[in-house]
């Protein structure tokens, strides 16, 4: 299946600072594709460079095999996009701005205009002018204009910036509707870590605008072996074979272990037979954050100045 | 590219400022009509003595022709007597009552004001966009920049010629209805080449109207390229507007000392210099000014497109 969106080698130098280096990642159809990052790591650019905003200074960027550099109207025809906060001309009413940018693309009917209005839920208000919108509601009139040319790419910056929990699920909801049921791709970017677990397939890690890792989510977070922290008395010599069988770190009142959870009753009997007191074993959990902030920081937790 | 167009006119029409520009027009327009009918209530302008008037006017200009030498002020007398000859010799009144063209070639100062307000738009059509950010939204639409660009500038144009035809219709319909239509037919005097030619005064209006404009019409495609260039629409207003009221009086004082004023745009403005009396500087010609005019205008949008298409938009 083609590629929705495909970078390749892209690079963005501004006077002699490179934003951007060497960035090649692709995003396929029907998928929620994650940009995550520390601020500064260079994910607006990407998606500026994406839809056009911004030139490439090297490599390509092709959106459904077309070049947004040498055939941009038909390449951005297929990406509807959200670009930081969606500000939209705040003396003209919700309607009047669906119309506006209805008339910039081809085939978009009254029904059409309507048909999303209803479903990112603003019928209510869409008659009132932008300026009394709250950001929540600016927010879903953003995505319904990046929705009204039915687009095969669907870019969103921050896309639950400003929404109440009931907002930000019920975005979450039409994502999955719109990938699952209409094939359209994704991509999103954000801060909020826990919000990117629960809504993306894979996720990209950007860091000083270079790609260190691509993860499927399912992965990132369901791997085996699971972290275990037991409480104990003091070791003595079963230290050793803590450390030979097990590869346990030493803690101050017990160790930390990754084990699979079918193994940990071995572990304790063994403990137990030892003549260690045993205070207690607890699983924890390692969230998306924890990974996060593990990989980033091998790459260097420093914003580049 | 009509749809862009369309989209721009909605936007500027559904702001209130517009209409108070508009409003602004009407009643400078509507003003000076009520002063002009108030005048002409009070002292009635028709002077029955008129030939002798004339006859003295044409013997003062002759004698201060001799005494004085001086290109720029022999060339506006010596047109004057021939124009007052012509008079005479025709029975022409000078200053018939007032009629509807009289009105509306008095209503061309207004004019100024449409420039005024073509000037504001153009200084915000570009600049607004980025600063609303909103030039984001409008710039990942699958229509290349230049036409954007362009569907821009084609909407400030057409506002221009939008205000001027309000002032021209409004004024002949205001005209009418305060003075009449005239009760012989009234030409325009022009005076080209040492010979004095009669013109349609409706039609020479409309030139007039037009020929005013082209000093507009060049100072918002300035306004237009700053605006789009450095997006910042007081900047763009406030450079345009500078130029706007003073440019032609200081190139017209530089004029005297400096031969190469001729090149500077406002020298070339006013291309009714050339139907009726003389060129700021003698060795320019029509076909001169023009050219300048022209290469003003290549010069201004390859600024504005070639700076707005290359740009990297991060508002």
């Amino acid at each position: 299946m083609e590629a929705v969106l495909k970078l390749e080698n892209v690079s963005k130098k501004i006077g002699k600072k490179t934003i951007i280096d060497n960035l090649s990642l692709s995003v396929q159809p029907g998928e929620v594709f994650g940009f995550l990052g520390p601020n500064g790591a260079g994910k607006t650019t990407t998606i500026r460079m994406i839809v056009g905003l911004m030139k490439i200074t090297q490599g390509d960027i092709a959106i459904c095999g077309k070049s947004i550099q040498k055939d941009f109207e038909e390449a951005v025809s297929h990406i509807g996009a959200i670009v930081e906060n969606p500000e939209m001309y705040k003396h003209l009413t919700g309607y009047q701005n669906l119309v506006q940018y209805a008339r910039m693309h081809k085939g978009v009917s009254k029904e059409r205009i309507n048909e999303v209005i209803q479903s990112v839920g603003l019928t209510n208000r869409i008659n009132e002018k932008v300026k009394t919108y709250s950001l929540g509601m600016r927010q879903r009139l953003g995505l319904a204009q990046c929705l009204l040319h039915e687009p095969k790419l669907l870019i969103l910056d921050e896309p639950t910036n400003g929404l109440d929990p009931a907002g930000i699920r019920e975005i979450r909801d039409q994502l999955r509707t719109l990938t699952k049921e209409k094939g359209m791709s994704v991509i999103v970017s954000s801060h909020l870590l826990s919000e990117m677990e629960m809504m993306c397939d894979r996720i990209a890690i950007i860091q000083n605008g270079r790609l260190v890792d691509v993860q499927n989510v399912k992965d990132f977070l369901d791997t085996d072996q699971l972290a275990f922290v037991v409480e104990t008395g003091p070791l003595d010599n079963s230290v050793t074979w803590l450390k030979e069988d097990w590869g346990v770190e030493i803690l101050e009142n017990g160790f930390s272990v990754l084990a699979r959870k079918e193994e940990i009753p071995a572990l304790l009997k063994r403990l137990i037979d030892s003549g260690v007191d045993l205070y207690g074993a607890k699983q924890v959990s390692k969230s998306l954050e924890d990974r996060f902030l593990e990989i980033t920081d091998m790459a260097g937790g420093q914003i580049n100045g | 590219m009509v749809n862009l167009i369309i989209n721009e006119w909605v936007k500027h029409f559904r702001k209130a400022g517009t209409y108070v520009m508009i409003g602004l027009i009407l009643l400078v327009v509507i003003g000076v009509g009520a002063l002009e009918k108030y005048e002409e209530i009070k002292n009635p302008t028709f002077n029955p003595d008129w030939k002798e008037e004339l006859q003295q006017q044409i013997a003062d200009d002759k004698k201060f022709l001799e005494e004085n030498k001086n290109d720029n002020i022999d060339s506006m007398t010596e047109r004057n007597i021939a124009i007052n000859e012509y008079r005479l010799e025709n029975n022409l009144p000078p200053s018939p009552e007032k009629n509807i063209w009289s009105f509306v070639y008095d209503a061309n100062m207004a004019v100024e004001l449409a420039g005024l307000f073509t000037i504001i738009i153009a200084a915000g059509i570009v600049a607004s966009e980025f600063s609303g950010g909103t030039i984001k939204l409008l710039l990942v639409r699958p229509i290349s920049r230049s036409k954007i660009l362009l569907s821009k500038y084609i909407t400030v144009v057409l506002y221009g010629v939008f205000y001027l035809a309000i002032i021209y219709v409004f004024s002949c319909i205001l005209g009418a209805i305060l003075f009449g239509m005239p009760n012989s037919d009234v030409p325009h005097l022009a005076y080209v080449d040492g010979q004095v030619v009669e013109r349609n005064m409706g039609i020479y209006l409309i030139g007039l109207y037009l020929l005013n404009s082209i000093n507009l019409l060049m100072i918002a495609t300035m306004a237009f390229m700053i605006s789009a260039v450095f997006r910042n629409s007081s900047l763009a207003l406030g450079i345009s507007l500078f130029l706007f009221f003073i440019g032609s009086s200081v190139t017209y004082i530089l004029s005297s000392y400096f031969d190469w004023v001729k090149y500077i745009l406002f020298a070339n403005t006013d291309l009714s210099v050339y139907t009726d009396g003389g060129p700021m500087v003698d060795s320019m010609t029509l076909g001169f000014s023009i050219t300048m005019l022209i290469i003003y205008f290549i010069a201004f949008h390859a600024l504005a497109f070639g700076i707005f298409k290359k740009r990297d938009v991060s508002a």
